[in-house]
């Protein structure tokens, strides 16, 4: 890339989800004007960082490959695929209720929503996606709910440099 | 499996902690299969001590979630079986259920898939399904279980299998592939082909110039083609400014400029040819000066008229003559001009069919990216799936600031809320009273919009007739603004009516209120744009038979269109700037004017509608749309970053882009080219300007050049032969339009089957291995369409 990416690493630095955030933070440098693209404002910016870094580190070729999937010329499977991992708290291979409600209440950025809603919540998504009754959902069942829906890719993008 | 039996693992676990785990992840294959064998060392010596008992555990209640546990099962919910750490793991790597999580099976899967690709095998035949309800796995050739390889020698065989690809095709694979980027690039860099090296080794350096020679050559050009690559895309128009407004608003509000960049596009397609072939032309070659031409004075940038009237912008500018054309027969006494001798151009047929030409493209190109945006965002079965979509669809990863975010997670809480009310609601019959009471509300405030338009419809067809009644002398051009500040005065206020009366009505899906709002205002916009037509081609060519009445409706659709900029201008300055000061210091409330995203597509596609309604009687109409458009976005995205926030209501963005594309296509695109058709055909065009001034209707033109071509001899005879027996012939037609309604017919069928078919995988997926011959025999019979 002609652009130039430095790694910025600042110990020390913890957020509520206790991951230190020193890896999710990256200054991008374009030309005269200098940017910060910071994943800080992402709810799932500890799970992000997780899956693309190698041993809690960032290199510059796991920037790339971050870039590279979340850009807008990825091809599908490949958006699916690590937005299984990233969805997939518990790293147990599967998206099951817990990982479910985490989910939820890291996009309404709340701790505090009602029990009941949540679990109506949890039992739809999986009534409309489990389909072998397993109550988790499996990668192919993911990827069967992703590819219905044409919004996946919108929405699954970070623009890092240019449109 | 869904009556596998439980069992209770004793695997002993470390303890976990919630983030950072210790434990192993099904990353590691070897950790997996560790497991695995510790597995079953563990049943064979419970079995052995206990005897084969398999119970089904009890579901326990209790509550959920209680990951770490390590002998307990988990409860669930109606007794599906759950099991613990240790087995979903191992489970986890199973290909049935999970495909290529581990590197080592995403290897392994890609070697199966490479190998694929190279011996190009199809779907396995029908006679290899066998009498398994459940399609197995198997025949896909999928993760070999038989010979378990070392990770090492899978990914030989994989490098193996890339080099044999082409390099399109390994590279196609490799960037579809989950792995990090340094083991792709290893994987590319050992499977790329080593001739280079063997054939230098082969010819001792005798042929190693000409292979230095050539590389360098690829070299230089693959650095070319990379250089042109990014300039190209730094070529690409506001792609700062997109990325900043998506950063800032999301995916809604970018949907509105990006349709307004395609405009451009569109606009910028119509005007090319019209450039080439008829203002260019028509620019060199100057007709004379007819009289005195009026002195420019700032109103016809406003009017169109006075100066503007006998220059290109007009149709009554263009000759009705072939120009440049050879001198036959010399006159007497008079020589030839010196320009004789090159090119004639017949200006009526160019200028026919440059704009039939012209228009013919725009509606392919339309027509194309309609299908194109119909097929990203519909899919079979995506109405269901709803919730799901929500949960994992709705966070748009591209917004990075705080300030809306904060706003993204309230939107997401209050669809979530309306989807679980939904839900609810749905479930709870409404009442029969209830179910009438809100049917009359809804038809009252229906009737009452309808009125409106209607009354909007009345207003502006009796200020054209007072229009007609008085005429306007030259020196009084400015009343001719008039006609269209009614109009864009009656656009600008009866959206906002509407707004009101929708407050009545309670809808309880918010989409359906957008699309409602969006309906009642294209009907209004269409049905003045209806009457204006009739009052040009049905009044005003009455009226205005001496003069050039083409020129006239050319100055109108000017008109309307610099006033209609003006009112959006306006619309913006009032709307959001001043709403936004007035909310601030006099209401104090904190929160700022919302974008409204369907009111400006609904300007954007009323102005392109007036251009193409213009094309014919001003081709320079599209250059003006250009400008316009131009302006505006610069002026949108400052009004947006300063006064405006996202809106709150959920905007599924693929949905909406195609939305604004097929009502660009329908009423906006198919009405100008049904005016245009009707103008061309059946008007009579005036006598004393422009290109069709001594014949009947404009369509004539081109029968009389056939006609010419008839008489010119047999070379060229199969052109009048296509036109009489293709074009004036009704019967082709008829059978286009039977071929048209034979594919969409047979895409219906497909939709239907394809339908059905996810229908019975879902029920095999859901009960398999009970082999039930019903749905075996439908499968076979579905498979077999």
């Amino acid at each position: 890339m002609d652009k130039g990416h430095r790694e910025q690493e600042e110990e020390n630095d913890k957020d509520e989800y206790g991951m230190a955030t020193h890896s999710s933070i990256l200054y991008l440098q374009e030309k005269t004007t200098v940017g910060r693209v910071m994943l800080s404002v992402n709810p799932f910016r500890d799970r992000i960082c997780r899956v693309f870094s190698h041993n809690n580190l960032f290199s510059f070729e796991d920037v790339l490959g971050m870039a590279s999937v979340f850009s807008e010329q990825a091809c599908p499977s490949l958006k699916i695929e690590y937005a299984f991992r990233i969805y997939d708290f518990n790293e147990n291979g599967f998206i099951d209720e817990e990982d479910l409600q985490r989910i939820i209440l890291r996009l309404l950025n709340s701790n505090d929503m009602s029990e009941d809603l949540l679990t109506d919540l949890t039992s739809h998504v999986l009534n409309e996606s489990d389909l072998d009754n397993d109550n988790m959902l499996s990668f192919s069942e993911f990827e069967h709910a992703m590819a219905k829906s044409p919004d996946f890719m919108n929405s699954f993008r970070i623009h890092f440099w240019g449109c | 499996m869904s009556q596998s039996p439980t069992f209770v693992l004793n695997v002993l676990e470390t303890p976990e902690d919630p983030e950072g785990s210790q434990e192993p992840s099904p990353y590691d294959e070897s950790e997996v299969h560790d497991s695995f064998h510790q597995l079953i060392q563990e049943q064979s010596r419970w079995v052995a001590e206990e005897g084969l008992e398999l119970q089904q555990r009890q579901p326990e209640t209790g509550a959920l979630g209680a990951s770490g546990s390590d002998h307990e099962t988990l409860p669930g919910p109606e007794g599906a079986p759950v099991y613990s750490m240790a087995t979903l793991r191992i489970l986890a790597s199973m290909p049935s259920r999970t495909i290529g999580r581990s590197r080592g099976a995403i290897i392994s899967q890609y070697y199966s898939r490479t190998v694929k690709l190279r011996r190009r095998a199809g779907r396995p035949q029908l006679r290899d399904v066998g009498r398994s309800a459940r399609p197995s796995l198997r025949l896909y050739d999928l993760e070999l279980d038989s010979a378990v390889l070392e990770e090492e020698e899978k990914r030989g065989l994989l490098v193996k299998e890339l080099q044999g690809l082409t390099a399109a095709q390994r590279d196609h694979m490799l960037r579809g592939m989950p792995l990090s980027l340094a083991e792709k690039r290893c994987l590319r860099e050992e499977s790329r082909p080593l001739r280079g090296k063997q054939r230098a080794e082969r010819h001792h350096g005798l042929l190693s110039c000409c292979d230095q020679l050539r590389d360098s050559c690829v070299l230089a050009s693959h650095n070319l083609g990379l250089a042109l690559l990014s300039g190209l895309q730094a070529l690409m128009p506001w792609r700062y400014a997109l990325k900043r407004i998506g950063g800032r608003f999301g995916s809604s509000v970018l949907s509105y400029f990006l349709f307004l960049k395609t405009l451009l596009a569109f606009n910028a397609l119509l005007l090319l040819p019209l450039l080439a072939f008829i203002v260019g032309v028509q620019a060199a070659f100057p007709p004379a000066p007819g009289g005195p031409v009026p002195a420019f004075t700032g109103l016809e940038l406003l009017t169109g008229g006075g100066h503007f009237t006998h220059s290109v912008m007009y149709y009554g500018y263009y000759s009705n003559a072939t120009l440049n054309q050879p001198c036959a027969s010399p006159l007497n006494g008079s020589p030839c001009p010196p320009e004789a001798g090159s090119l004639p151009y017949n200006m009526p047929l160019a200028y026919l069919f440059t704009l039939g030409a012209a228009f013919f493209i725009t509606c392919i190109t339309l027509v194309y990216s309609m299908s194109r945006s119909f097929g990203e965002s519909y899919r079979v079965g995506s109405a269901s799936g709803v919730h799901a979509i929500t949960v994992f669809c709705s966070w748009d990863y591209k917004v990075t600031q705080r300030w809306a975010t904060r706003l993204q997670h309230d939107n997401i809480r209050t669809q979530l809320k309306e989807l679980l009310a939904e839900g609810q609601s749905r479930q709870r019959p409404q009442s029969a009273c209830g179910r009438l009471r809100r049917a009359a509300v809804l038809g009252f405030v229906w009737l009452l919009c309808l009125g409106t338009t209607l009354g909007c419809t009345l207003a502006v067809y009796t200020f054209s007739e007072l229009m007609i009644e008085s005429p306007v002398s030259t020196e009084r051009e400015a009343v001719l603004l008039l006609l269209p500040l009614v109009v864009c005065l009656l656009n600008l206020g009866a959206p906002y009516l509407f707004r009101i009366l929708a407050a009545l009505e309670r809808h309880d899906s918010p989409v359906l209120e957008v699309y409602v709002a969006i309906c009642r205002n294209l009907i209004l916009k269409m049905v003045t744009l209806g009457i204006l037509c009739y009052h040009w081609l049905g009044r005003r060519v009455g009226t205005l038979k001496d003069q050039c009445w083409e020129n006239f409706v050319g100055q109108e659709l000017y008109r309307l269109m610099v006033m209609d900029f003006i009112f959006t201008l306006l619309d913006t300055l009032l709307g959001e700037l001043v709403w936004r000061l007035f909310s601030e210091k006099r209401l104090k409330r904190k929160g700022k004017p919302e974008f409204d995203i369907a009111g400006n597509v609904l300007e954007l596609i009323y102005g392109q509608t007036l251009t193409w309604l213009g094309v014919l009687f001003s081709p320079l109409l599209p250059a003006m749309q250009i400008i316009k458009l131009l302006l505006l976005f610069y002026i949108k995205k400052a009004s947006l970053m300063a006064n405006c926030q996202a809106p709150r209501r959920p905007w599924k963005a693929s949905h909406m882009s195609t939305v604004f594309v097929s009502l660009l296509c329908f009423p906006s695109f198919l009405g100008a080219a049904v005016f245009l058709c009707y103008a061309i055909w059946q008007v009579k065009p005036s006598s004393i300007c422009g290109p069709f001034r001594t014949l009947d209707t404009m369509y004539e033109a081109g029968k009389v050049w056939v006609r010419r071509l008839e008489k010119a001899g047999p070379r060229v005879s199969w052109l009048p032969w296509v036109h009489r027996y293709l074009v004036e012939d009704t019967f082709p037609i008829y059978l286009v339009s039977g071929l048209l309604l034979a594919v969409i017919y047979l895409n219906i069928q497909v939709v239907k089957g394809q339908r059905k078919v996810i229908c019975l995988l879902k029920e095999q997926i859901s009960n398999p291995g009970s082999p039930a011959p019903r749905t075996h025999s439908n499968t076979i019979a579905v498979f077999s369409l």
